[in-house]
């Protein structure tokens, strides 16, 4: 694939077609595991692992799969690889897996996930369906951990577990609510603003 | 052929794959059971005296474990225990109930007395990362290091952050008022009945 294409990929999937705030897809679990930085980490890994592999492998087998049992073909896929993260996870790093809870294997219902699967894979080679797992992946990531920074350093005045100076001192009075369900929501909220702000105001600029 | 050719594609990529995770599971199964049985170690070794070392290894530790700590016998109602020069030196009791979303499991250590707690460490929780899962770091179990457990009533109670403390009380979680009342309960409950079952042996 040429590279030029990669960029062009790779910029729509990070910015403006983002699946957070461009897609809006997803956002269950980014509610859900965004108050600690590290979680949130860990989790992100293993949505790049699943989607990227996922996609490739509905992208191999999509000229063989008949087109009325499709879904159920990715859904399959989609689960084999969750799956196996969550046994490394269970059989390498115990505590992690603990913290995490049931939120590993909830990426199957990830919508992002069977989105790409349905929209690009389907219909396009492995390597290119990979990139764009990979891309898509990594544009939930890096807004999500935008949420998870805002949300421990507010709410626990820790970063990644180590106290940040300030915010963990006593002047800070701790926002419990963010550390809450509804501080991901509020954060989300002001999050896809922000971006969605900043994307119409540089479209408007190249009119 | 063509109405079947679904149901045999379908059929032959689910054998495959699920053929793929038993083998993996399988392969992994006895570290998973490893590490399940080594949190519960980890936990008795915390809460009696003497024998936890962060610094040791998981082999190290559960080689202390299995050296120094006894299954439970008949007269200690179900709890571990520590010997020193045949006299029991402490007991390691298990214990669980419902937390706020799932399963609490912990371990309280107390003294021949029966009335000192000499440790309580958590395994296994999925309590709110930052609120109720708290009760599972150390700020919060250290509290119970030496505290003297009420002969009569609830033998621990929990009071709200910040208020002074008398005797057989500890401070809960801030903002995790369901874990905090559900754990006082599971704590109660379990000392209640463990120091009527011992009394009676």
């Amino acid at each position: 694939m040429a590279k030029s294409q990669t960029k062009e990929l790779a910029l729509e999937d990070l910015w403006s077609n983002n699946p957070v705030f461009g897609q809006v897809l997803g956002i269950c679990s980014t509610l859900a595991v965004t108050n600690l930085v590290l979680n949130t980490t860990v989790m992100c890994a293993a949505l790049i692992f699943t989607l990227s592999f996922s996609s490739m492998s509905v992208s191999v087998l999509r000229k063989f799969t008949p087109r009325n049992i499709r879904m159920m073909v990715e859904t399959l896929i989609i689960a084999f690889y969750v799956i196996i993260v969550d046994v490394i996870l269970k059989a390498y790093w115990p505590q992690m897996s603990e913290s995490l809870g049931p939120y590993v294997g909830l990426i199957i219902t990830n919508c992002i996930v069977m989105g790409r699967c349905e929209a690009c894979a389907n219909s396009n080679p492995p390597a290119r369906a990979m990139l764009d797992g990979f891309f898509n992946a990594l544009g939930y990531s890096f807004v999500l951990l935008i949420i998870a920074t805002f949300r421990e350093v507010l709410g626990m005045g820790t970063f990644l577990g180590f106290a940040v100076p300030y915010f963990s001192s006593s002047y800070w009075d701790k926002w419990i609510i963010m550390v809450m369900p509804p501080g991901a929501f509020f954060m989300l909220a002001i999050v896809v603003w922000i971006f969605r702000s900043i994307q119409i105001a540089s479209q408007e600029k190249t009119k | 052929m063509k109405r079947l050719f679904p149901v045999i594609y379908m059929f032959v990529i689910t054998a495959a794959l699920s053929a793929v995770v038993i083998g993996f599971a399988r392969f992994t199964e006895k570290r998973v059971q490893a590490n399940e049985s080594l949190a519960f170690e980890i936990a008795v070794l915390k809460v009696v005296p003497d024998l936890y070392d962060e610094k040791l290894s998981s082999m190290e530790l559960h080689k202390i474990f299995t050296g120094e700590v006894k299954e439970p016998a008949e007269t200690t109602a179900g709890a571990y225990f520590v010997e020193e020069d045949g006299q029991i030196a402490g007991y390691a009791l298990p214990i669980a109930g419902q937390g706020f979303w799932a399963s609490i499991r912990a371990v309280v250590g107390i003294k021949p007395d029966k009335r000192t707690v000499t440790g309580f460490a958590v395994y296994e929780q999925r309590e709110t990362p930052g609120l109720g899962a708290e009760v599972a770091q150390i700020a919060f179990t250290e509290q119970f290091k030496n505290l003297k457990l009420s002969a009569d009533g609830k033998p621990v109670v929990f009071r709200r952050p910040g208020e002074t403390l008398q005797k057989s009380q500890v401070h809960a979680v801030t903002g995790a008022t369901q874990t905090s009342t559900r754990l006082e309960k599971i704590i109660n409950d379990a000392l209640a009945e463990w120091r009527k079952k011992v009394k009676n042996n």
